[in-house]
């Protein structure tokens, strides 16, 4: 007991008196250690490892050798991992970025233009001369004889989170075109610092300096300077609405002071139109979940989870960057051969456009699998491992082109790439396609389509609904010209996955573009129908278009096999959709209050967790407290309180079984006036604490001078 | 809502405000009953201050072993932890208990490569100029002993003379190529009393932001995510929460609260006020005591007019004007020392929010 209690001693309460670091509002912990050095390995995978899959880390006390050496092959488990993540989230972080660029360009360009063309306007006007223009701060001469060009980018983002990335590309665009840029956002518009907020960030951004007498002559020198002259000056204010107004009119005001005067009235604004959030959100999709950039993958309810939490929580892209960056980190620190993953996207990168593995690389890699090592897998099973690998790519590639053939025929109907993606990557759905389907799949590659049978099944995926058989419907009933730009953009799609692409170009063959309409091709179609008459011909675009809905509907049934259903996926695909929820959506208000009601259920202590609905004397005191005020109404009567507190802890259940230890008041207690005021005075100190904590925890307002004897409630209901 | 003509319009104000509250939530709980229980605090028969104050410092701790088992519990997170870290996340910990030694036991094994600093959000004034200066200190040491050899002169001017904005550049440069030399904040209650204004909490999320920086922080209050806007939850702190309950008593986090039960609030107030009125000059404690006896010379009344307690001070030498007087009268209200009441015959007067005991006391204290 006396070990136990010291041990808890050092844990629960570090040292058992205040020390003077608690009372420091900050102070050194401790500086890097030095034998940061030697931890590195030597080189990605040249030693042999064993690695250890259990979950938990082992026991820090007394460790034998193999312990140790475990423990290092943890350590270098993780250090891979750890580069891995660097390397894939890399990946992902710069594809993301390149396609927002690239949505963003024309807008840019429209911008920069926009920007030559004021500059022209004001620069034809000319300069003022050198005192005029480098008057102090403030000068407001002939105020309405002024204009700022400005242009306003409207983003149509739910949040301005979203357009912070945009802001900066932007800046990085006009300056590499030219421009002196400055960003600015509603942090230097506050109304504390007022205006020298403003220009210390300018100067700060223009002259590299921080100054503290900001003013905005010495901008203006800066500018008359040789080298800078003759350049547009940008500013670039990230989120205006969120700026205190009278500082951002004061700001405009002084920075028209640095044009010439003859220039006409006010602001001159510009609007200039960002591409649509659900347009960058299915860019985004499409390079990262579904042609799979990096090689890292999510599950169906992972995916699910993101599109809700994206549709529900926040609408923000960059809320749903984040999530998909804290599920890539929590994959690539719990799956130990995730690592994997690195590996490959270095040896892909290294190859450059080669698409393939190199056996023996895996095999470097798999060699360090422990279930190889333990089963002594012969060499060719290191190489069917290699082929297994290059069967997962194959197949995941057949499946991204046949998700984007869906989409591209989505777009008809307007459907939306994370939806598809959902339904695309649902294992279920796969597994009942594949078992209604008894027709054995056609596996003759060179007369795969249009067989009769593929037509007369009917589509099976058309049975099912959801977006894909909405999409095998529309491709029906598609005009032909729209059909015809379909089947342009699949032989585009599928031309890397040869196997489909030749599908696409025998149902292409069937067709051919002629006077500005869509007609079958005379040398298939012609010997059936001789005559053409429009309501031939009107029958003949039916045709192909049926023919388009089977292959669709056939390409769904070879190839659209979710990562789930394919062995080794858990190297590369994150499923655990619960640690992505928990490490992403902190639930503080319910799980606090969750903690205190079933306190039980987490410290799983024998003394309470038979107790069901009555109260325990052995209970933590403020969980008796919290499940006690459950009882009252937003106001809570002190001396009620802790009456029912007194009672709590003092009589123990009258089941009697659960008489506990722990509870301070024995039953042979002495009745003196001495101990029972001792007694007392614990209760009264131990209600005292509770109530504080309760009040740390927010759950809690403390007694108002006109209600002296309540508190309040705060939460109610979980 | 209806509209009262009654005497008391603070309690009607506060009723108001928590009636609408009140009526949805308990309507099925309490049957449309609203009776409260008017049983006073000091029915319990409170035991004296020091003795409670003995007792709070000797409570008998439950579950310790449980409490134990539950941190230990804990230790096996921890290399997922420093993986997080790693990859830059930030770590948020929630959960019932105090989590100071959780965090803190992280800190010294796990993060014995990294340098650590601790900041302690449960005290009521912190400093985070000094924070960050101390921050950069610690980081231009780093970098120095990496580059013995290599030549580089990092800090031409010293940190403490420098803007917020040049440390938090400096912190967050790109002076090291080096993605995992970082330097670990470790924040207690990031919602506690030092450090829950919006501009410290933007100075954090700007801290957290920056590339040499990895930040641990604790939450007690179930309301502290409203503390952040998205861009500092995104893009900033970059939060990874955790539930860790420990059940551990807040010992250190709870010393600055009052305790409920010593002597009800009046000596809390009393003891504050104390503290603000020696803060305060001779002549202005002079004032104030000059109000406070004629309150406690005259209980029926309800205040005191200004022009009577500016006849005293005039009398006392202790206000030349009533502008003097006036600012004196500022700096008691602002700190709710003083409060004026609209007097049954129309003039304004002042009183001391305090009861008559409670004013002796104070009076008591100031004059040692």
């Amino acid at each position: 007991m006396a070990i136990a209690s010291a041990a808890a001693e050092s844990l629960t309460q570090g040292t058992p008196e205040t020390t003077e670091n608690d009372l420091q509002p900050f102070f050194v912990f401790h500086k890097a250690s030095s034998r940061k050095s030697d931890k590195k390995p030597t080189g990605t995978g040249k030693t042999r490892r064993r690695i250890d899959l259990s979950p938990s880390s082992p026991n820090k006390t007394e460790k034998s050798e193999p312990d140790k050496a475990g423990e290092r092959d943890e350590h270098c488990n993780e250090h891979l991992r750890t580069e891995a993540f660097e390397l894939v989230w890399s990946k992902i972080n710069s594809t993301i970025k390149d396609i927002l660029r690239g949505i963003n360009t024309s807008v840019f360009n429209e911008i920069h233009h926009w920007v030559l063309e004021s500059f022209n306007a004001t620069e034809s006007l000319g300069t003022p001369g050198f005192t005029e223009a480098t008057r102090s701060f403030p000068i407001v001469t002939d105020a309405t004889s002024k204009l700022l060009f400005t242009g306003m980018v409207l983003t149509g983002n739910m949040e301005f989170v979203d357009d912070l990335l945009t802001f900066e590309d932007l800046g990085l665009f006009l300056r590499s075109n030219g421009c002196h840029v400055a960003n600015l956002s509603s942090l230097d518009f506050s109304a504390k610092s007022g205006i020298g907020g403003c220009l210390r960030g300018l100067l700060r951004q223009f002259l590299k300096a921080t100054l503290y007498e900001a003013d905005i002559s010495i901008l203006a020198s800066w500018y008359r300077e040789q080298e800078n002259h003759n350049t547009p000056v940008v500013v670039i204010i990230d989120d205006m609405e969120r700026c205190c107004g009278s500082v951002l009119s004061d700001f405009i005001l002084m920075l028209r002071n640095l044009l010439p005067s003859n220039v006409l009235q006010h602001l001159c604004p510009f609007k200039f139109i960002l591409g649509s959030p659900a347009e960058r959100m299915d860019a985004v999709v499409e390079a990262v979940l579904v042609k799979q950039c990096s090689g890292f993958s999510v599950g169906h309810k992972v995916a699910v989870f993101l599109k809700n939490y994206f549709l529900n929580q926040d609408g923000t892209l960059t809320s749903f960057i984040r999530a998909l960056k804290i599920a890539c980190a929590q994959h690539f620190s719990m799956e130990p051969l995730s690592f994997i993953l690195g590996g490959l996207l270095v040896e892909e990168k290294q190859k450059g456009e080669k698409n393939g593995l190199q056996p023996e690389l895996v095999l470097k890699y798999t060699s360090q699998l422990p279930s190889y090592a333990r089963n002594q897998m012969a060499e060719q099973n290191g190489k069917s491992l290699v082929h297994r690998f290059s069967e997962l790519r194959r197949l995941h590639k057949c499946w991204s082109t046949v998700v984007l053939c869906l989409y591209e025929a989505g777009k008809y109907n307007k459907i939306r790439l994370l939806d598809l993606l959902c339904e695309a990557l649902n294992p279920d759905l796969y597994t009942s396609r594949a078992s209604n389907d008894h027709v054995v799949l056609e596996k003759d590659v060179g007369v795969p389509m249009a067989t009769d049978r593929c037509i007369r099944r009917k589509y099976s995926t058309l049975r099912k609904g959801g977006f894909v058989g909405q999409i095998v419907r529309k491709v029906r009933d598609l005009p032909a010209l729209m059909l015809y730009q379909l089947l342009k953009s699949w032989e585009k799609t599928t031309v890397d996955v040869l196997e489909i692409h030749e599908k696409v170009k025998d149902l292409q063959s069937l067709l051919r573009f002629e006077d500005g309409k869509l007609r079958p091709n005379v040398d298939d179609i012609s010997k059936k129908h001789s005559s053409r008459s429009p309501l031939n011909m009107e029958k003949e675009s039916k045709e192909v278009n049926e023919k388009a809905a089977a292959l669709i509907d056939c390409l769904v049934r070879d190839y659209l096999r979710p990562i789930e259903c394919i062995p080794l996926h858990e190297i590369f695909c994150f499923k655990n959709v619960e640690k992505l929820q928990l490490a992403l959506i902190g639930d503080p208000r319910r799980r606090i209050q969750v903690d205190l009601l079933e306190f039980h259920k987490i410290l799983r202590c024998g003394c309470c967790s038979k107790s069901g609905n009555v109260l325990l004397p052995s209970m933590h005191d403020t969980s008796i407290m919290y499940t006690l005020a459950q009882e009252h109404g937003d106001l809570i009567n002190l001396h009620d309180w802790f009456q029912s507190f007194k009672t709590v802890v003092l009589h123990p259940s009258s089941k009697g079984k659960h008489k506990s230890k722990q509870s301070p008041y024995p039953k042979k207690r002495k009745d003196t006036h001495d101990s029972e005021n001792k007694g007392e005075a614990s209760i009264q100190a131990r209600f005292c604490r509770a109530v504080t904590e309760l009040q740390i925890t927010g759950l809690l307002r403390m007694p108002s001078r006109r209600r002296p004897d309540c508190v309040q409630r705060v939460a109610f209901g979980l | 809502m209806e509209i009262n003509n009654g005497v008391e319009d603070e309690e009607l104000e506060e009723e108001e405000e928590f009636g609408f509250s009140r009526n949805y939530f308990l309507a099925k709980e309490l049957g449309g009953s609203g009776k409260k229980s008017t049983r006073k605090l000091s029915d319990i028969g409170l035991v004296d201050e020091q003795e409670l104050r003995a007792a709070a410092s000797n409570i008998e701790p439950k579950h310790e072993k449980e409490i134990v088992a539950l941190m230990n519990s804990y230790k096996s997170m921890y290399p997922k932890w420093v993986f997080e870290l790693r990859c830059g996340f930030g770590l948020l910990m929630y959960g019932f208990g105090s989590k100071k030694s959780l965090i803190e036991d992280f800190a010294s094994t796990a993060l014995t490569e990294y340098s650590v600093v601790v900041i302690n959000g449960y005290l009521q004034t912190i400093n985070v100029k000094q924070v960050v200066i101390s921050l950069a200190e610690l980081l231009a040491d780093q970098l120095r002993t990496k580059r013995a050899n290599t030549s580089g002169n990092l800090s031409k001017q010293p940190f403490n003379s420098r803007s917020m904005d040049d440390l938090l550049a400096f912190l967050n440069g790109s002076q090291t190529e080096d993605k995992d030399c970082f330097i670990c904040i470790v924040v207690h209650n990031i919602d506690g009393p030092g450090l829950r204004d919006p501009e410290t909490q933007q100075y954090l999320s700007q801290i957290a932001a920056c590339s040499c920086i990895r930040i641990i922080a604790s939450i007690d209050h179930v309301n502290s995510a409203l503390l952040w806007d998205k861009k500092m939850v995104h893009t900033q702190f970059n939060w990874c929460w955790y539930h860790v309950p420990t059940f551990a008593p807040y010992r250190i986090e709870g010393m600055f609260f009052p305790m409920i039960l010593a002597h009800g609030s009046t000596a809390q107030t009393a003891k504050t006020a104390a503290i603000v009125l020696q803060s305060l000059t001779p002549n202005a404690q002079s004032v104030f005591r000059g109000l406070a006896e004629h309150q406690l010379s005259h209980p029926d009344e309800e205040g005191m007019p200004i022009n009577d307690l500016y006849a005293i001070c005039r009398e006392r030498f202790l206000v030349s004007s009533q502008v003097t007087l006036n600012s004196h009268l500022t700096e008691f209200k602002d700190h709710e020392l003083v409060k004026t009441r609209r007097h049954s015959d129309g003039q304004d007067c002042l009183y001391i929010p305090l009861t008559a005991e409670a004013l002796k006391k104070l009076l008591a204290e100031i004059s040692q």
